[in-house]
């Protein structure tokens, strides 16, 4: 267990829960036909979870650390390939599905390993046109499609 | 009609050509995800579910939600199975229920006995689907008939219970697993209350009014979660992979598994059927029944036959028997199983006491159609395992973006929706940090799904009771059911507070 996580997570956590049950006072307490409003659940179960919280910032003070071994995390390779996730959920409906994909699984694939780049090149083409030829013109389902300025539609 | 004549309907579903095509691809792409280290049955089930939306797009509301339930019950027990093969092959378990299968399984591939441990596997895990679906056959009708009795009070205190099992039993610290409980709740609370109309903690955001969506938080907290693991932990499949040589097991192996094999799936069986107690302890708990119950105990855990084959077939008949109780009382009792009611509900089926009542087809349907997919495991297993063993080394390389994409592209399928997309990249990193940490997931996604359920029929318990809480103490079956779960919450803690082991179930 990872004390200082345990006790952040706890204080956050302690705050998502007060502040549910502070806004479900905010709630309409009763509904027509019923003397039970939408607040009971939220204020009780936002309590609980601050009451949780607060335990288990209290069970950090009793165990000890564990000894941890220092883990050595790949965090550059992680924020690129995050960033460019958030940027292709961000874009995908601004320049479509097909280029999305194949832009942000070239990237993915040459982040991971660098090299070999006609594979990627020929894994991340046929992948993001494969899936959406199948999806949308098989299948009938809907994804954006090319960006206008392409004038592919 | 009785249950041979439901039985037999249901096979005639099941073997509808579509159907078995359903089945097929169920069981072929659920041994992929057992096989691929990195993507669980829950991961694998919830990436599944808006592919399965789009496939069964030209067939009727009720045809559709039984293909696809047909499709994703294969992917979950064709990934019990797939989970054995990298046990044994490469001494690394596919889901955490293999776990145990490593300690023998990849002793025997070193022997050069991967061929007999992988086959006795697929036995196992087959007699082990038969036996979950013969008990679920026999259980389906009596336990839902009794669940039809209950009110508002008696279903709000099964869920309480559920809820408290799960959280008894998942992560190392149970204060933890009460918290993502109760996050999960607090989380389904969002949105539009249906009862009175009123917006709760939307804070005018029209993208939350329909309330978070359960597809988006399960991909986000298990796929992609798992997969920003693997990036930052490099994590990847370099170990060796040990050859197959002959794939059929000698008589004496069959003679040595056949009792292990029954009485694994006996108490996988048993194991299953309680909320919280997964596959992993399941598959735990029959190894040590082999190893207590072996004239030789010595051998287990090198290369012990029996060693491979009760928790192989205790893992698959868990996983057949965890759907008895969200088929008849609605009520999920792990994280994958909680991950196929949100496409239940996603389809309009509400899973519980008038599944059978109310729509026949598909419940019989599912349940014999895990009949065929358990063949098809075994009649696909056998002979293609060495190929099943090449999926092994896929580079994580090209899995990871494409794990990535294949979540942006489900969820955006399913809610068209870039709020959804952002959300899953926020899901995935909360997940993957919480997780790291011991705090279990699969309560919060429980919490989630159950919650709308949970509220409404405790409000329209309290609307019965005017608003005294003490209808549910009051109502014998309730109260059994409270005092059930709060013996689960306690024994395990004083249990632990006397210094004793507490076992623990880290799967879904």
């Amino acid at each position: 267990m990872n004390k200082t996580f345990d006790r952040y997570a706890g204080i956050v956590f302690l705050a998502v829960g007060a502040a549910f049950a502070v806004g479900s006072g905010t709630i309409s307490t009763s509904a027509y036909g019923s003397n039970v409003g939408a607040n009971i659940f939220p204020m009780v179960l936002g309590i609980f979870l601050a009451l949780m919280s607060i335990r288990l910032i209290y069970e950090t003070f009793r165990y000890q650390q564990r000894q941890k071994r220092k883990e050595n995390l790949d965090y550059k390779r992680f924020g690129i390939i995050f960033t460019a996730a958030v940027l292709y959920a961000f874009f995908l409906e601004d320049i479509g599905f097909v280029l999305g994909t194949f832009l942000f699984l070239m990237l993915g694939f040459q982040t991971m390993e660098r090299g070999r780049i006609w594979v990627s090149l020929l894994i991340s083409a046929a992948f993001s046109f494969g899936v959406y030829y199948l999806y949308v013109h098989v299948l009938e389902g809907s994804l954006p499609g090319f960006p206008a300025w392409l004038g592919l539609t | 009609m009785g249950t041979i004549d439901y039985l037999l309907n249901g096979l005639a579903t099941a073997m509808q050509w579509h159907n078995v095509l359903f089945v097929f691809f169920g069981v072929l792409i659920g041994t992929v995800v057992g096989v691929l280290p990195g993507i669980g049955p829950m991961s694998g089930v919830a990436l599944l579910i808006p592919i399965t939306a789009s496939l069964t797009a030209g067939l009727g509301p009720e045809e559709a939600a039984t293909s696809s339930i047909i499709l994703l019950a294969g992917v979950y027990y064709g990934a019990m199975y797939g989970g054995s093969t990298t046990s044994i092959l490469l001494n690394t378990p596919g889901e955490s229920s293999s776990v145990v299968t490593t300690l023998d399984g990849y002793q025997m591939a070193k022997q050069g006995r991967a061929g007999a441990a992988l086959s006795i596997a697929a036995i196992g895990s087959f007699a082990a689907g038969l036996v979950a679906l013969i008990g679920l056959i026999f259980l389906a009708n009596p336990l839902s008939a009794i669940a039809i009795k209950f009110g508002p009070a008696e279903y709000f205190s099964l869920m309480v219970l559920g809820l408290l099992a799960i959280s008894g039993l998942a992560g190392k610290s149970m204060t933890k697993a009460l918290m993502m409980t109760a996050l999960g709740l607090l989380l389904a609370t969002i949105g539009i209350d249906n009862v009175s109309g009123v917006a709760r903690f939307t804070f005018d955001l029209p993208e939350l009014y329909q309330g978070l969506e359960f597809l988006t938080v399960a991909v986000g907290l298990f796929a992609v979660g798992e997969v920003f693991k693997t990036i930052l932990h490099r994590e990847g499949n370099e170990g060796e992979i040990a050859r197959i040589n002959g794939i059929l097991p000698t008589k004496q192996d069959l003679k040595d598994s056949a009792a292990p094999i029954a009485r694994g799936s006996l108490l996988g069986f048993a194991v299953g059927l309680l909320p919280g107690a997964g596959a992993i302890l399941a598959s735990f708990f029959s190894y040590i029944m082999e190893k207590k119950l072996s004239r030789n105990p010595s051998k287990f855990g090198k290369g012990a036959i029996e060693g491979v084959a009760a928790p192989e077939s205790a893992n698959n008949a868990a996983a057949g028997s965890a759907m008895i109780p969200l088929l008849t009382l609605g009520i999920p009792s792990s994280g994958t199983t909680a991950i196929m009611m949100g496409a239940f509900i996603m389809y309009n089926v509400q899973p519980g006491p008038l599944l059978f009542q109310d729509h026949p087809q598909l419940a019989w349907g599912v349940i014999a159609s895990m009949f065929v997919g358990n063949l098809m495991l075994i009649i696909l297993n056998m002979p293609m395992v060495k190929i099943f063993a090449k999926v092994i080394e896929t580079p994580t390389k090209y899995l990871i973006p494409l794990i990535i994409v294949f979540s942006v592209f489900g969820v955006y399928a399913v809610q068209y929706s870039i709020f959804d997309l952002l959300l899953v990249m926020a899901c995935g990193l909360i997940g993957y940090y919480l997780s790291r940490n011991d705090f279990p997931l699969a309560p919060l996604v429980l919490g989630l799904i159950l919650g709308p359920m949970m509220e409404n029929n405790m409000r329209r318990a309290l609307t019965i009771s005017n608003g005294d809480f003490m209808i549910f103490l009051q109502k014998p079956i309730s109260l059994a059911f409270l005092i059930v779960g709060a013996l689960w919450i306690l024994v395990p803690l004083v249990l632990k507070l006397r210094g004793k082991n507490v076992l623990v179930n880290e799967e879904g």
